[in-house]
């Protein structure tokens, strides 16, 4: 199974593809993670590539061969759409990061919904208001632990949930296991709201 | 943060390991008696994680001021008959070339390994260069995993394969090696035997021309026998793919053949098992010298081969080589045929183009329509910039408003460093960008070229440390007429703040002061040199001004920590982080602020007009309240004491 997550810098996609991959191998399945993020500072491009079973082997995921992607940006979402199947589900957190850069016109931040509609276009896109349930749960930094909860929930990944949960709980600090958890749980009901609209939709 | 270090796991456990983890536990479990390595993406990690448990395990780890100094420090313990390791980046090996070539001559006692992370899709380096050549050039070994168990494996090889030649051993990887993870089964850790004793042995390790010109024959025997060696590698190993799948057999059926040289085995393997071509596939983990024997033997066989490597085509050089001499026919197909790219790195896809070009099969998924719609329509690359409340932004505003006021024009050399941000607009604070430690020597060219500009230019305090000391003196020396600006931070940041000789700790965490930057530029010769907090614009502006005027070198220290060290330790110690703050009132939305200093905190809202709006991680600089010619922008307090936070690296680092 080929996942993407993409985002960008600050946005912990690093630590959670590793608690993805950490949960992974104590389910006993093959990982293999690879990575690039740039330099010490934030806001730049990240992608990382997971790769589970036994037929994982480079670290890269051929283009249109991705088998899911989840997003912390919605424009980060549409630069890695090209290693996606068609049909991949797409989990997107909806907070857009503008940088300075496009508000000065050196470069360029489509329209939202546009950019919403171009993924939903070829792919089953899931979004979900992260960033706002973290806030939620207790802070920002939890926005990967939302997104998170709602992978979880879609039943995309062969990892149990309690074995997710026990990932990240070793990977945040101590103190903040409770609002974790809450954060956990939010981006779980986040999907089953979004399961039960579409659910509504199929029915009109 | 859960503090179970990985990297000790205990024999037979499977963890996941980033490439840098698995070469770092291969050190502990080889004994590593002396770690070093001045940082560099993407290798810096490995020494990061063996300082972490150094004093523990009781060896030596450091961060040296660079890497010919890191490798000689390594060397040294080497032949007084310990385990040493150097880690570098590529563009490092260029400054160890010096003592590495002649190193080699002496030879070592202990094992010495270097690891090399060469970046073919240059994700963090200045060129692509491959550091084969200097494997070549050096007459070392050069050995290539393919994934981080091979990584740490061969660290651990690399060590007895040094001690067997008696000869430093390179351990190239990439990026796709350092950054990603596996899952790795440990060895057992063995404890550094540290028992070292340097014995003399003139005729060895004084290489003078009479006692080093002998050596050359027991130089050129030891990279024979590591040829001989290498056919017995365990690493280097035969495959044939029939109809996608592997089979492990030493029969040659197959008249096409594809090496796999370094990393690329599992995009081969990928695409071979998707397309199912037919092939003999040699996975080659010693790039040089070559295996002669095992090349040769699978040469023989083959009608066409197919060399499928990162960087420059040196394996398709050394094929080709070897089959002529051996006479055989055969032909050798990679880069130079076109089939495999000239630069940058090399994934499935692009293994899959090659033999579509040769046999029409299809390995590439194919981007119908909305998905190059999306591309085209949608995607643009972010301008990436210094993180908001860098000191270097301060420092650049300052520089350039100098400038400007001044008239004059004027050219500013850069350094290597996260000020090299400062290139983009709006600040474009730099001119150039060569290599660490150029600066103040380009720019003293310059001001010896006629010019009848200012010239200035920029480092900061690590690349100073690093390489900036014998330019400046040579600034003094010969009368140079120019301002250095040093950006002192009190960190290596760029790479993920690391310590250096300024920060006042070292990698093993024991306090060894702070060198003095402003004496040291003083002990240089260079009499006009002031220190000015980067924040205090107006005293900034009014320094480059003056010693713009000034003739002879000058020096200016600006100085404030790292933003992220400054949030860190306010976090760390439940201080207030106040935020900057727009008067709705009297912000226009005539967005000057943006096009002074362009800081990544600044977001933009319409509601009930166009205004500037601060963004959650603002840390309240305070740089923008100047900015701002409403007097829209104030911090509630402007952060105090920035410049008294003192800098703990052990903490800082992840
Ligand atoms: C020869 C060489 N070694 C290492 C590097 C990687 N590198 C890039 S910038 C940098 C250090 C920057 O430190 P400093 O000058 O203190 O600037 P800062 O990033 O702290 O602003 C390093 C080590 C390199 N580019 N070239
Ligand atoms: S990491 Fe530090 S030095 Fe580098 S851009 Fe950010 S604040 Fe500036």
């Amino acid at each position: 199974m080929n996942i993407i997550l993409s985002g960008v810098g600050g946005n912990g996609v690093v630590l959670t593809t590793r608690i993805i991959a950490e949960a992974a191998v104590m389910e006993g399945i093959n990982v293999r993670v690879g990575e690039v993020h740039g330099l010490a500072m934030r806001g730049g491009t990240v992608v990382s590539h997971l790769r589970l079973g036994h037929d994982a082997k480079g670290v890269l995921i051929p283009q249109r061969m991705g088998d899911m992607m989840l997003s912390f940006e919605p424009l980060e979402a549409i630069r890695q759409l090209k290693l996606l199947k068609r049909g991949a589900k797409v989990i997107i957190n909806n907070d857009p990061y503008i940088g300075v850069d496009a508000h000065l016109g050196l470069s360029r931040y489509p329209d939202i919904c546009r950019v919403l509609e171009q993924i939903q276009e070829t792919q089953d896109l899931v979004d979900v208001p992260a960033t706002h349930l973290a806030v939620e749960a207790g802070g920002v930094v939890m926005t990967n632990v939302v997104m998170l909860g709602t992978l979880s929930a879609s039943r995309e990944l062969p990892i149990r949930r309690e074995v997710l949960l026990e990932a990240i709980k070793s990977r945040v600090p101590p103190h903040t296991i409770d609002k974790n958890i809450v954060a956990f749980e939010l981006g779980e009901k986040a999907f089953q709201e979004w399961e039960s609209s579409r659910a509504c939709q199929v029915k009109q | 943060m859960a503090k179970k270090n990985r990297i000790l796991g205990g024999a037979g456990e499977k963890v996941l390991l980033t490439g840098n983890e698995a070469i770092a536990r291969g050190c502990l479990e080889a004994g590593v008696v002396v770690a070093t390595a001045y940082p560099g993406t993407p290798a810096t990690t490995i020494l990061e994680k063996l300082g972490d448990v150094a004093t523990e395990l009781g060896f030596h780890a450091e961060f040296s001021v660079n890497e010919a100094v890191a490798f000689e420090v390594s060397a040294g313990a080497a032949m007084s008959g310990v385990r040493s390791l150097m880690a570098t980046k590529m563009l490092g090996v260029n400054l160890i070339a010096d003592p590495l070539t002649v190193i080699s001559v002496t030879g070592v006692r202990g094992g010495l390994v270097i690891i090399t992370a060469d970046d073919p899709q240059q994700f963090s380096s200045q060129n692509a260069e491959d550091t084969r050549f200097f494997g070549m050039l050096a007459k070392v070994p050069v050995l290539e995993p393919v994934d981080g168990q091979e990584a740490k494996d061969m660290t651990r090889y690399a060590f007895e394969l040094s001690e067997e030649l008696e000869l430093p051993v390179f351990l190239r990887i990439t990026p796709r090696i350092c950054h990603s993870s596996f899952p790795i089964e440990l060895g057992e850790i063995h404890p550094p035997k540290r028992n070292g004793k340097f014995l003399r042995d003139p005729k060895r390790f004084v290489m003078i021309s009479t006692f080093s010109r002998p050596r050359q024959k027991i130089l050129n025997e030891k990279i024979a026998k590591a040829g001989i060696i290498a056919d017995t590698n365990p690493w280097n190993r035969t495959f044939n793919f029939q109809n996608g799948r592997a089979v492990d057999d030493n029969k040659a059926y197959n008249t096409f053949g594809i090496i796999a040289s370094g990393m690329t085995f599992p995009y081969v393997e990928e695409v071979l098992e998707v397309t199912k071509v037919n092939a003999r596939v040699l996975k080659l983990a010693t790039t040089y010298p070559l295996p002669q024997n095992l090349v040769t033997e699978f040469l023989r066989e083959m009608d066409q081969v197919l060399i499928v490597e990162e960087n420059d085509g040196v394996t398709e050089l050394l094929t080709r080589a070897l089959a002529q001499r051996k006479r055989l026919n055969v032909r050798i197909m990679g880069k130079d045929e076109g089939l495999i790219p000239m630069s940058g790195e090399l994934n499935p896809d692009l293994v899959g183009d090659a033999l579509e070009k040769l046999f029409g099969v299809q390995f590439r998924e194919e981007l119908t329509e909305p998905y190059i719609k999306a591309e085209k329509e949608l995607v643009s690359q972010r301008v990436p910039a210094l993180c908001s409340g860098c000191p270097h932004r301060a420092s650049y505003y300052s520089i350039k408003e100098a400038l400007r006021r001044k008239g004059m024009g004027g050219s500013i050399m850069g350094d290597r460093g996260c000020y090299n941000q400062g290139a983009y607009a709006p600040l474009e604070g730099i001119d150039s960008c060569i290599c660490m430690g150029a600066s103040i020597a380009m720019a003293s060219g310059i001001s010896h070229s006629g010019t009848n500009e200012p010239v200035l230019s920029v480092i900061g305090d690590g690349t100073f440390f690093h390489s900036g000391i014998p330019s400046l003196l040579n600034a003094v020396h010969n009368r140079s007429n120019i301002v250095s600006l040093i950006f002192d931070n009190s960190i290596t940041a760029m790479t993920g703040h690391q310590v250096n000789p300024g920060t006042g700790v070292n990698l093993m965490g024991v306090h060894t002061g702070n060198a003095n930057l402003k004496k040291i530029v003083e002990a240089c010769g260079v009499e006009r040199v002031q220190v000015i907090n980067a924040f205090d614009t107006k005293r900034l502006i009014d320094a480059v001004m003056e010693e713009i005027d000034q003739p002879g070198p000058s020096v200016i220290i600006s100085r404030s920590p790292c933003a992220l060290v400054v949030e860190r330790n306010v976090r760390q110690r439940k201080l207030k982080m106040y935020r900057a703050e727009v008067d709705l009132d009297k912000c226009i939305g005539c967005k000057v602020c943006m096009k002074k200093i362009g800081c990544p905190a600044f977001g933009w809202g319409d509601d009930p007009k166009p205004h500037l709006e601060i963004l959650p991680h603002c840390n309240g600089c305070g740089l923008c309240v100047e900015m701002c010619p409403f007097g829209a922008i104030s911090v509630p307090e402007k952060r105090e004491g920035a410049l008294g936070i003192s800098v703990k690296p052990r903490e800082v680092r992840e």
